[in-house]
């Protein structure tokens, strides 16, 4: 297939194929959870001969896994046969919100971490058993993430909130 | 699921019975006291190094050179700090001290944490020894925990952190290949930084593990000491000598019937006195640790206050 006279199916069959390599991504301190998932990828631009910018958003701004993410996607991008370059774009907007997880990652979340997803203000129950969870620190081991507990079965819970 | 319900035993070979089949203990369990202590100790052992560790961590945040390499440091800062709030929650969680009085004792240079924090990080070549080799080791002994603790709400949390913790392994990595490309001096420095680092990381591993080890015995702990440290031998030896680095161990050899890399006898000295915080840098640390305990208190009071001012509007 030859992209520089490439028809608009053969460009959206390209995309679709990036797609799929980016969802490939996990997460650096979520292994099995895609970084499509939890909401990060915005863009995919593809210019007819191969090119490749992603446009992503950071769940928080100075998050250190920002390099090691970019790194991952190029390499993925890249295995895919008519990318030619990729880049990867860090977008200051829109902002992540927690609202952008997928209900497939918020459930792995739940099932494989122990970890809730807060959404704005509202409450949040206990992955184990379906209580509600108490605050206890809003310092949780990153700036996206808070330590609570349950008010029914006692566990100590995350929650990345946004 | 966890059930709200308090188990019981009715003697300690019923409990062991019911870890050799896989059962998991919950915090609210009525578990043997021995049993409870052990894997208190082993929390609390836990959580003092990952504050101890936070408080390295924090204390290189001006020096590290470089954006990309300080945005790490500040955010590995704050994951070893909430690993250790984590860990004092669920030791806290068993009744047998609270977590101030876990924090003061630390301070107080009365409890224990790991040997690799009574040592100072002295170059930023120490720096990518630790988070190269050191954060290794540590995060080898945690995934022998983890895979089969019979302790619930430690090995949920362990998920987590050792997640994290490999990603911490990611930018080792990166530290090391950067130093290892660098200039002459930087070598230089990354050698002299093995040389320090090396036994101690070994040593972390503790010595090999006894036939009567309670830890293996209730399945708090998966795997010996010393499987977990040779393992980590064949990883390092191959990969630094790759790289043109010597190893500090002169009775190191090459196996070549086994096709595997044999250490030389290992000096445990340096260990028992870390054990008894008398380490190289033990007293410095513990005494730093503790003036920043002290000159926070005011924010301790100041929250607590506002919580009995929040308590008597609501009342």
């Amino acid at each position: 297939m030859s992209l520089t006279e490439g028809s608009a199916i053969d460009m959206l069959r390209l995309e679709a194929q990036v797609h799929s390599a980016v969802s490939s991504v996990d997460d650096p301190e979520y292994p099995g959870i895609s970084i499509v998932d939890l909401g990060l990828l915005e863009t995919i631009h593809v210019e007819p001969d191969g090119s490749t910018v992603i446009g992503l958003i950071p769940t928080f701004s100075g998050c250190p896994a920002l390099a090691i993410i970019a790194d991952d996607v190029v390499a993925a991008v890249q295995e895919v046969a008519d990318v030619s370059t990729c880049t990867v774009d860090w977008l200051s907007s829109p902002a992540w919100h927690a609202d952008r997880i997928s209900h497939e990652a918020r459930s792995c979340l739940e099932r494989k971490f122990t970890v809730a997803v807060q959404i704005g203000q509202r409450s949040t129950t206990c992955p184990l058993c379906a209580s509600k969870t108490v605050e206890q620190s809003m310092f949780g081991p990153s700036r996206c993430r808070s330590v609570h507990t349950c008010t029914g079965c006692g566990e100590t819970v995350e929650v990345l909130r946004g | 699921m966890v059930l709200c319900m308090s188990r019981s035993w009715s003697s300690i070979d019923d409990f062991e019975a019911f870890l050799n089949n896989g059962g998991i203990v919950e915090s609210d369990d009525s578990m043997p006291d021995e049993y409870r202590l052990a894997v208190f100790r082993f929390i609390e052992l836990h959580a003092n190094s990952e504050q101890m560790g936070g408080l390295t961590e924090r204390d290189w945040i001006p020096r590290t050179p470089g954006l990309r390499h300080k945005m790490a440091v500040i955010a590995k800062t704050q994951d070893e700090f909430g690993h250790a709030h984590l860990l004092y929650m669920v030791a806290a969680d068993m009744r047998i001290k609270t977590r101030r009085e876990m924090v003061e004792d630390l301070y107080a240079g009365k409890s224990r944490f790991h040997n690799v924090f009574h040592y100072r990080a002295k170059t930023w070549g120490h720096q990518v020894a630790i988070a190269f080799l050191v954060d290794a080791a540590a995060l080898a002994s945690q995934q022998a925990v983890f895979k089969n603790c019979s302790y619930g709400p430690y090995r949920r949390i362990l998920k987590r952190i050792i997640s994290e913790e490999g990603f911490h392994m990611r930018l080792g990595e990166d530290r090391m290949m950067r130093i290892a490309q660098g200039t002459e001096m930087q070598r230089e420095m990354f050698q002299q930084a093995i040389d320090d680092w090396w036994w101690p990381a070994l040593q972390l591993f503790g010595p090999d593990s006894k036939p009567n080890d309670m830890l293996l015995r209730w399945h708090i702990k998966s795997e010996r000491n010393e499987v977990l440290r040779d393992r980590w031998v064949q990883k390092f030896v191959p990969m630094l000598q790759s790289y043109g680095f010597t190893i500090p161990d002169p009775g190191l050899r090459f196996d070549d019937d086994e096709d595997r890399w044999v250490a030389g006898p290992i000096d445990w000295a340096p260990l028992k006195k870390t054990f008894a915080n008398v380490g190289p840098d033990s007293a410095r640390r513990i005494s730093e640790a503790s003036a920043h305990w002290e000159e926070s208190a005011w924010v301790r009071q100041a929250l607590a206050a506002n919580k009995t001012v929040n308590e008597l509007v609501q009342a």
